[in-house]
Formats: structure tokens, sequence, C-alpha cells
């Protein structure tokens, strides 16, 4: 509970989130014509960007200790 | 278009996480002070980022790029002429006066540097136009979801201010502040996609040079005079209207964006939240102006990029984003942008209403109903006043379907109201002699001479309901024209009544007005510490991209 008071921790988490929804919607769409590689790419780069805002989170609570 | 499975669930996670936002935060919510102030702890990025989120709403996100299909590239001046300078400005010179002062709000300042008769003034005109422009954002969202995704507007209306009012109730000011920071994120990189996207479909940067008009691809040229410019504005009104009065009259005084600079954790910090807000803010027009002008060119070039008609049968600029949206994101995607549209909606609202609690409680519950309450009194009339927020916000939604004209209206009262209230806090902070009725009649004047000025001219239909003397190329011309006679009048009349009458005593105006305050000597050798050093980089930067558009 106390980690979600750290804004980066929530932010990373929301769009690792929608990130990985992105993706797996990619990936179980990928028969189909209308399957737009848009998903993938931001799909990915939202996870990239979450991981980092949550690793950032981490690092700050290591300083703070 | 049509929503799926996927763009559902990314809009429930988002409402989902904004309401656990809310609820983790009540726990630290224990006074007055907590829930309406942040108890000035909130650390320095995220006020940064909650500066520019305030004023990220509803207008900004699908206003801009209703105006770069209309004014091109001349859009960028709400960045880079009428902010960059303005914050800066803030930052450096006025934010010790605010913060140092130990004012919880604007108006709380005024009745110290004035008294409270001024104060009355700003904090009653204040409190009116953040409930009415939050209601506007409410009724912008509800019509903007009936339009593009066929939803019911009532229960849009009633979605939208329920979400807001749970995680304003429960987490206070902390609450909004963390969800701007959350939207910010998501409105930059929900419509940064739609940008890179469109590009590529435009034939990137060099496309949109062959497709868009020439002359709307310029900042600066044409500006001679108002008609050889697509904004219909000459250089004067557009460096002292909107790059002087508006600019510094909305930044400088709005409460609603000055408290995410009040909240920080010391003066320093307080003074460099509006500084480094000013570099996203000058980046701004690449997510929110550049859909518009990419727009024109794909107009050019591929059928499906027309924008609707309104009503009234004049083409809609707003539906800028939309029509974009529409054609070039597929689902999944379609639901991070939908989603970041509702978030510009709802953190332009959620803004207005704390910045409404506020000054409700203190400038006028506490001022002039019961002025001795515990610290928990004032917390339960925080959140009284934040409940009452919304339901006058979804009364007014209601008002402004019924009344078109109405957003028109607020638009023009922001202008009468900002305009004439920078002049007043100009004088105040700077020279001492300036007295309280010289602030107050100086701003009742400068209010009514902008309707005066708008009375008496009209552009695009509007205005001239006494006669019509002149009639101006563009409403945006009108509007910066108004804005510098309020400030001119009520700069006079406050330096004529101030002559007239007795100031407060000089031991009385320290740490109020810029002369009698000791100067603050900043011992940080760290350049980026320094908050002139930053602006001056800050400034520089703007002066260079101007150039390079010009």
């Amino acid at each position: 509970m106390k980690k979600l008071l750290d804004l980066r921790f929530v932010i990373g988490l929301f769009f690792f989130i929608v990130g990985v929804l992105l993706t797996i919607y990619f990936i179980l769409n990928l028969k189909q014509k209308t399957n737009a590689s848009i998903n993938i790419k931001c799909g990915v780069s939202f996870v990239v960007f979450g991981v980092i805002m949550i690793f950032l989170s981490y690092i700050q609570e290591i300083k703070e200790e | 278009m049509k929503l799926t499975l996927i763009d559902y669930l990314i809009i429930a996670v988002y409402f989902l996480f904004v309401i656990t936002i809310g609820y983790v935060l009540k726990r630290k919510i224990k006074t007055g002070n907590d829930f309406l102030m942040s108890n000035r702890n909130i650390p320095l990025w995220i006020t940064s980022l909650a500066f520019i989120s305030a004023n990220l709403g509803a207008q900004e996100v699908l206003g801009m790029a209703a105006n770069g299909v209309k004014y091109g590239l001349y859009t960028v001046h709400f960045y880079w002429l009428g902010a960059s300078l303005a914050m800066i400005f803030l930052g450096v010179y006025m934010m010790p006066f605010y913060y140092g002062s130990k004012a919880r709000s604007v108006p709380e300042y005024l009745a110290l540097r004035y008294d409270e008769k001024t104060r009355g003034f700003n904090a009653v005109t204040f409190a009116v136009m953040t409930v009415f422009s939050s209601g506007i954002s409410l009724y912008a969202l509800a019509m903007l979801l009936k339009i593009i995704l066929g939803w019911d507007f009532n229960m849009s209306i009633f979605i939208a201010a329920g979400i807001v009012l749970i995680y304003t109730f429960l987490g206070g000011l902390t609450s909004a502040v963390y969800n701007e920071v959350l939207q910010f994120f998501l409105i930059v990189l929900g419509i940064a996609p739609i940008v890179i996207i469109g590009m590529e479909k435009a034939g990137g940067w060099h496309g949109i040079l062959q497709h868009v008009e020439a002359s709307k691809m310029h900042v600066w040229k044409g500006m001679a005079s108002a008609s050889t410019n697509p904004m219909g504005v000459d250089a004067f009104s557009l460096v002292f209207g909107l790059g002087f009065v508006l600019a510094f009259g909305y930044w400088c005084t709005d409460f609603l964006v000055v408290q995410r600079a009040m909240i920080s954790r010391s003066l320093n910090e307080a003074q460099r939240t509006p500084i480094i807000a000013t570099i996203p803010k000058i980046l701004m027009p690449a997510i929110v102006i550049m859909p518009g002008i990419i727009l024109l060119a794909l107009q050019s070039q591929f059928k499906g990029f027309n924008l609707p008609t309104n009503a009234s049968g004049q083409t809609d600029y707003n539906m800028a984003l939309p029509v974009l949206l529409s054609n070039l994101y597929p689902n999944g995607i379609l639901g991070v942008g939908i989603t970041a549209l509702i978030a510009s909606f709802m953190s332009g609202m959620a803004g207005n209403v704390t910045a409404f609690n506020t000054v409700f409680t203190f400038d006028i519950y506490q001022s002039y109903i019961k002025k001795k309450a515990s610290e928990k009194h004032y917390l339960y009339v925080g959140k009284a006043t934040t409940i009452a927020g919304i339901i006058i916000s979804i009364a007014t939604a209601y008002i402004a379907r019924s009344f078109n004209s109405i957003m028109d209206l607020l638009q023009l009262v922001f202008s009468f109201v900002n305009a004439p209230l920078f002049a007043t806090f100009f004088l105040g902070m700077f020279w001492k002699k300036t007295t309280a009725n010289g602030a107050f009649y100086g701003l009742v004047s400068g209010t009514l001479a902008a309707a005066l000025a708008h009375g008496l001219t009209t552009a695009e239909g509007k205005g001239g309901w006494i006669y019509n003397l002149h009639t101006f190329y563009s409403g945006t011309g009108q509007a910066f024209t108004i804005a510098w006679i309020a400030f001119v009048a009520c700069f006079i009349i406050t330096i004529i009544v101030s002559l007239l009458t007795k100031p407060k005593s000089e031991e009385s105006l320290i740490g109020l007005v810029y002369s009698l305050t000791p100067k603050q000597k900043d011992n940080s050798k760290k350049w980026y510490k320094n908050p002139l050093i930053l602006g001056i980089i800050i400034l520089s930067i703007t002066i260079a991209l101007n150039i390079i558009f010009f």
C-alpha cells in the first residue's frame, strides 16, 4: 500500500498494464487483416516506460533508506 | 468510431487508477490544510508537471488542435509568447511574495497587500469562474462522447463528475495533483502516436510543407498588419495583448495554476516549479498543435479527413483531433487516445474544483462566515465545498447545453477578470504607494472598460451590443485588444486613486512589496537550482524556436 503513495510507481504500473494489454491484443489478432503494428509499437513502448518508472521509484526508496 | 472490449478495458483501468489514488491518499488527510493545501509537501517534479497539467484541460487539447487547423503554426504564440515569459516571471519575481507571505491563496495575498474588499472581489469572481469553467469542461466532455461514440449525454456527465468527485473528495488537492501528473503522461503518450502516424502518412515534415498553404507555416511573418496573417491580429495586439496582459494575467495571478507552485516543499522549489514547467510547455505544440497542421496536410491528399459542420452550419474545428483519432487509430490504441481525451477533461475539472474549494474555504468561509474554528471543521467545510462544487458544475453543464453562447461568455469573463487583475498585482508588488482603494477601484474600472470595449466592437458576429465602432478581423484579435484596454484602464485608475489616498505603512508591506523585501541570497552554486539562470536558459531556447520558425 505504501508503494502506491509513490507517484512514479503508480504511473509506471499504469503504463505497464496498458502496454501489456495492447501487446496481448496485438498477439491475439495476429491473423486478422486489420491488425495494426501501432498497437505493438505503443504496447512495447508503454511497457518499457512503465518499467523505467517503477525502477526509478525503487531507486528513490533505496536512496531514502 | 466504434470502441471494442480492449478500448473499454483501457478506459476502465484508467478509472480504477484515479479512484485508487484518491483512496490511498485519503489516509494522509487529517486537517483542512492537508486537504486544501497538501500541507506544502509535494516534490518539485510533481508540482512542475501539475502546474502545466492544470492548464492541459479540454480547451487546450481540443482547442489547440482546432487552432492548428485555423491558424496553422501561428498558434504556437499561445505557448512561446503567451506562456513562457510569464511563467519564468512568476517563478523569478512573483513567487517569493506568494510563498514568502505564507498566503494560502491568491485572494489571501490580496488581503495582506491591500484589504478585505479587494480579496472579497477576487475570491467571489474567481469562485464563480472556476465552477463555471469546470461545468463547461463537463459539458464539452459529454458532448464529445455523444458525438464521437454515441454515448448518452446524461450518463457521461454523471460518470465523469462522479469519478472526479470520488478522487478529489477522498484525497483533496494531493489527489487532484497526483492525477494531473498521471493525466499529463497519458495525454502526451496517448496523443503522440497520432502525430507520428499522421506525419508519416502526410509525407513527413517535407510533405506537410508541400501540402499546407505557406501562409500558415510561419510564426511571425505577416504580423505587421491584422489583414496579412491567418490569426487576424497585428503585432502590437499580439505582443502587448497576448504576450504581456493575457499571459501574465493568467499565469501569474490565476490561482488554479499558481496553487500548484504554492504547495511546494520550499521557496526555491516553488520558484522553480513554473520555470521547469516551461520546458514541457514550449514543447507542447508538438503534441497539441501539430495534429491540426497534420490534418490540413492530410485533407489535401486523402478523403475522409474533412471536418464536420456544427449546428449553425460552420466548420467545427474542435473536431480536428477526433477526426484524426477515428481515421488513424485502430482499436487498442484508440482506447488510449479516448482515455487521454477523457483525462484532459477530468484534469481541467478537478483543477477547477480544488481551486474552488480552497478559495471558498479560506477566502470566503473562514474570512466572512466562521473566522475561528478547528482544523477538523475546515476539513469538513473543504469536503462539503468539493461536493457543492461538483453539483454546481453539473448544473452549469446543463445550463451550457441550453445556452450555446455561454462558452463564449465565459471566455470573455476570463479576459475581463484576469487582465485587470494582473495590473493590480503588478502595481501592488512593485510600487509601494499602491493603496487598497486604488487597487479596488482599478480592478472594477478595468473590468468595466473590458465590458465597454466588447460592447463597442464586433468580431465574427460577436460583441457590439452597445454600438459597433470597430470590426476586428478575428475574435482572437478582439480578445487581445480588450485585454490590453482592461489592463491599461486598471493600471491608470489604480495609480490615480492611489495618489489621492493614503498608502499602508512600509513596515506592514515587508514581504509583500519588492522594494521593501530583503533580497534572498541564493547560496547554491548549482546552476539548475538557481531560478534566474534556469529562466534565462529556457527563455533563450524559446527565442531560438521563434527565430527558427519565423
